[in-house]
């Protein structure tokens, strides 16, 4: 039995399409483009269930570290989503808590392949960091991180583009030698 | 060591108690100005992602080419700017977001988001500037 979720879009790609889960696996399908995902069951090792701009994401992690994450599922979908992954693959969907409490001071923590910005111990936000592009260290306690800039043609009605962003990280003035004069990369 | 006996050291602020609030607008992963809850809402990779007006200093804007590019400039400690009892500095260890930078081939709509954020700033300045003089 399949069971089918409509409006949901695979990354951070614009398009929509048809969300599918059966015993096999999952798949997604871009509604007007010839574009298909296609997970295996036995490949799927987590499931995650976060908010994110375009409603909800289920985030699915795969057997070689590797993950696909879907938005746009409502908040309504969460008992439905749980239990297909139960019932199909014998996951728990976990929840990850997102903030939005609208501080811009917290924790800036590692976390497999992104950078977590962390908020009173919830996530803020991710930066992918296989997007950066560059990164800099000024005065010691400034560092920043710029993005690969898409190579989309110029567009009205896309995505506002995020290029870079600075944090301040005070702790690297007191220990001399751990952080390096240029750091460049 | 600058609490101050009136107990004026930080003054507690939050955008969004939870997800359900967030307006309908951050779906278009733009950047959104949210005037009932004085925060912008900016995309981060697929999240959306609240500052409180509070946190943010000013923006700067600059086109180049295709391209017009808003930068936002928030309130951090280190800077030469500002006054300590207005700054957020609940836990002294954290680290900071400074600055985030957009761009977007549509100039005028950052024109209008510049203008609605440094709009929203000088009105919460002008209110907290009235609430000090009735204080004294």
């Amino acid at each position: 039995m399949t069971t089918q979720f409509d409006h949901i879009y695979h990354g951070l790609n614009p398009n929509v399409g048809k969300f599918r889960v059966a015993a096999s696996g999952m798949a997604w399908r871009a509604e007007e483009m010839d574009t298909t995902v296609a997970i295996s069951g036995p490949d799927i090792k987590w499931a995650q269930w976060l908010r994110v701009a375009r409603n909800f994401q289920l985030r699915v992690g795969l057997k070689d570290r590797k993950r696909e994450t879907f938005d746009g599922f409502m908040r309504e979908d969460h008992d439905k989503v749980a239990g297909l992954m139960k019932q199909h693959f014998g996951i728990t969907l976990e929840t990850k808590d997102v903030t939005f409490k609208g501080w811009n001071w917290g924790v800036a923590d590692v976390q497999g392949q992104d950078l977590a910005f962390l908020v009173s111990n919830k996530t803020a936000f991710e930066l992918p960091l296989q997007q950066v592009a560059n990164s800099n260290i000024a005065g010691r306690t400034e560092v920043s991180l710029e993005f690969a800039p898409s190579d989309q043609k110029p567009s009205k009605r896309a995505p506002d583009e995020m290029v870079e962003i600075r944090f301040y990280i005070p702790g690297t003035t007191t220990k001399g030698g751990r952080t390096s004069e240029d750091g460049s990369q | 060591g600058t609490g101050g006996k009136e107990g004026k050291a930080w003054k507690r602020f939050q955008s969004y108690k939870g997800e359900i609030a967030l307006p309908k607008e951050v779906e278009s992963l733009r950047i959104y100005v949210d005037r009932k809850t004085q925060t912008v809402i900016l995309p981060v990779y697929g999240f959306a992602v609240p500052f409180h007006i509070n946190t943010i200093k000013n923006v700067s804007k600059n086109d180049e080419g295709d391209y017009t590019y808003l930068r936002i400039n928030f309130q951090t400690p280190g800077q030469l700017a500002g006054k300590k009892e207005d700054t957020p500095f609940e836990d002294p260890d954290a680290s900071f977001i400074r600055s985030m930078s957009y761009r977007s081939a549509d100039g005028h709509r950052f024109d209008a988001i510049a203008k609605q954020i440094t709009d929203l700033k000088k009105e919460i300045n002008k209110r907290e500037q009235q609430r000090k003089e009735m204080a004294d």
